[in-house]
């Protein structure tokens, strides 16, 4: 099942085509075990972060709680300027999550290579940026336990959500992004766990992992519907996760704002968030390989084609703003010059410009080899590009509203101390969970890399590259 | 309870081998298993196409169907009239279908794989052996005890590295 393209043919370059990545240290099934199972061994920095990282949830629920006990007013909205952070950070974490099943799904069905060390990891990282996501909405409507009034569900006064509504198509595109994505992760552990199992001598965690794995005993039988079911749960996840961020960017593109009336927001957001996501992936997956010694399993060449991919998509958001502000000028609509100017070169600049160095600028340095091969480079980059993805979502929220038709209504908006510390907290929020999941279950797919490493054989291999094919 | 025999193997082409003389033997229903997907394995096998995909489109047009109609009743229900609008308008309403037919699509393809699969299993399989999970490949045989001695050398022949009696 592992995505595989033909064997590479004569001496393998730096930069070698994405999908012909092999992994020539990886000797045999058992060493592929031993090495996966190691990275779940408790450490004193694994218990460090997990520390800093509730610690910094336990900010951002502190400041939930306040705003909760004192009402909405804390939280830095200036009419008319009543999205802030919230809408900010919701959007920015929705992208975030489109990485993972982009390299889990949609790279599955493209047969690249260099997705099989990386997605499952990315894949922990989409659940858990779209639980802190949809978090936000909640944290937004100020009243948190009246939200399941946006499900459909029968009551006695009759009423129905309105599904005409883009905030009912938010519930409906996250709900089933975030059970889709949890569904593909876990059916993908399901031979893991079972490897886990039978390595376990502790009862009680052997009886936890016997629960988890549902019994699965790798017979041809169960690989031949698994093989199959995976295969059309890529399918499907597929045109969900370009649907997902379409669906956030109509939130936007639905009203008539100045900078937001805009049909190309659908593919707009979607680049962004593949860039974005990918950028977080960086930022799990550079430390991860150093501190647990998987070089040789997330190797260079690996880097290097999600730096392309990383370049691609900065090309297309690039482009992107560029033709947000052409489009401004040539409607020939006052309002939209006004509002983009405004963006660029007035009130807004640091923010815009904060965008487009760290979205547009920086990741030009992609073009050099050299710097895609570069793991502390990449590193850095991802925390740019973090940081600028953000911006990307201040600057399409906070602009547009404070700088709408009226003049008498345009205004300042700052973020409040408990804004920063929904911030702070819904980092610690992800990486909390993030850092108990790979403490507990393989940060690689286990069964996929077995795929890639060549079987063992009685006489010499005539494929030349082991028995996946 | 199992019976038969079952057998570990170190080599993939030794578990190919003994797959291929198990079937011209026809000493009994084999199962094969194997650390991860080969397809060389697989191929030897020929197990046919899996079901699943019935599932996955059954579960696919359900889910469609029920997000179209729930969005269309409940609009016709208590019509939210606002000037010549449509009251049930099947533009926006697509995001309803298409979001139910991709949850119930997919959470279908994964009941279809449980049931096809028989899982979850609780009833320890007696010819599963850890070892398969690791890095062996296992063939158990399930034949009547008079044919065991049989099955038993061919499996050794094709390059087994143990053999026993599943129980």
């Amino acid at each position: 099942m592992a995505t595989l393209a033909q064997p590479v043919k004569g001496p393998m370059r730096p930069n070698i085509a994405s999908a012909d990545i092999q992994l020539p240290a990886v000797r045999d099934f058992e060493q592929v075990d031993n090495e996966i199972a190691a990275t779940l061994g408790p450490s004193k920095g694994w218990f460090l972060g997990l520390a800093l990282s509730v610690a910094a949830m336990l900010v951002g629920a502190g400041a939930w709680t306040y705003q909760i006990y004192d009402g909405l007013g804390h939280a830095g909205y200036v009419p008319p300027v009543m999205w802030g952070v919230y809408i900010i950070t919701f959007v920015f974490w929705v992208g975030i999550g489109h990485a993972g099943t982009l390299i889990s799904a949609i790279l599955y069905l493209f047969r690249a290579g260099f997705r099989t060390t990386i997605y499952r990891v990315s894949e922990a990282m989409t659940v858990f940026a779209v639980m802190t996501a949809g978090l936000f909405p909640i944290i937004h409507i100020g009243r948190p336990w009246k939200f399941f009034w946006l499900i459909p569900y029968p009551n006695w006064r009759l009423l129905w959500s309105n599904f005409k509504s883009p905030l009912v198509w938010d519930v409906f595109a996250i709900s089933t992004y975030l059970t889709i994505s949890t569904t593909f992760l876990y059916i993908g552990l399901i031979p893991d766990i079972a490897v886990l199992r039978d390595r376990e001598q502790n009862p009680t965690r052997r009886l936890i992992l016997s629960i988890l794995s549902l019994g699965w005993r790798n017979t041809d039988v169960e690989w031949r519907n698994f093989t199959k079911a995976y295969l059309f749960l890529a399918a499907f996840s597929t045109p969900l996760v370009l649907s997902v961020h379409s669906v956030v960017s109509f939130d936007f593109a639905m009203a008539l704002t100045p900078g937001w009336h805009a049909t190309i927001f659908p593919p707009y957001f979607v680049a962004g968030a593949i860039f974005s996501g990918f950028a977080m992936v960086w930022t799990i997956a550079i430390p991860m390989r150093k501190w647990w010694r998987l070089e040789h399993y997330i190797t260079l060449n690996h880097l290097d084609a999600t730096a392309k991919v990383v370049l691609f998509t900065s090309l297309v958001v690039g482009s992107a703003y560029l033709i947000e502000f052409f489009i401004a000028w040539y409607s020939g609509v006052e309002v939209e010059q006004s509002y983009f100017w405004n963006r660029v070169f007035g009130q807004w600049w640091w923010s815009a410009w904060i965008m487009l160095i760290c979205n547009m600028a920086l990741p030009m340095s992609l073009w050099s080899q050299k710097l895609r091969r570069n793991p502390t480079w990449l590193f850095i980059l991802s925390i740019f590009i973090n940081i600028g993805m953000w911006y990307e979502r201040f600057v399409i929220v906070v602009p547009s509203l404070s700088h709408e038709f009226e003049p008498w209504q345009w205004t300042n908006y700052l973020p409040s101390w408990v804004d920063v510390a929904f911030i702070i907290g819904s980092f610690g929020w992800f990486f909390m969970w993030f850092l108990l999941f790979v403490r507990q279950l393989p940060v690689m797919a286990i069964m996929e890399i077995k795929e890639i490493v060549p079987a063992r054989r009685k006489h010499a291999a005539v494929h030349g590259h082991g028995g996946a094919h | 309870m199992a019976y038969g025999v079952v057998a570990n193997f170190r080599e993939l082409d030794a578990v190919v081998e003994a797959v291929g003389a198990l079937k011209k033997a026809s000493v009994g229903k084999f199962t094969v298993y194997s650390p991860t997907i080969h397809h060389e394995l697989e191929d030897a096998i020929g197990g046919g196409t899996s079901k699943v995909r019935r599932f996955t489109l059954i579960g696919g047009l359900l889910g469609a169907s029920f997000g179209y109609w729930v969005s269309i009743w409940t609009s016709e229900y208590w019509p939210l009239v606002v000037g010549g609008k449509a009251i049930a308008s099947w533009i926006p309403y697509t995001i309803i279908g298409f979001e139910m037919m991709v949850m119930v699509g997919a959470l279908s393809t994964v009941f279809g794989m449980f049931i096809l699969n028989g899982i979850p299993r609780i009833v320890v399989d007696p010819a599963y052996r850890a070892p398969f999970s690791h890095g062996d490949y296992g063939i158990h045989v399930d034949c009547a005890p008079d044919q065991e001695s049989a099955a038993m050398d061919l499996l050794k022949k094709a390059g087994a590295s143990e053999v026993q009696r599943a129980r």
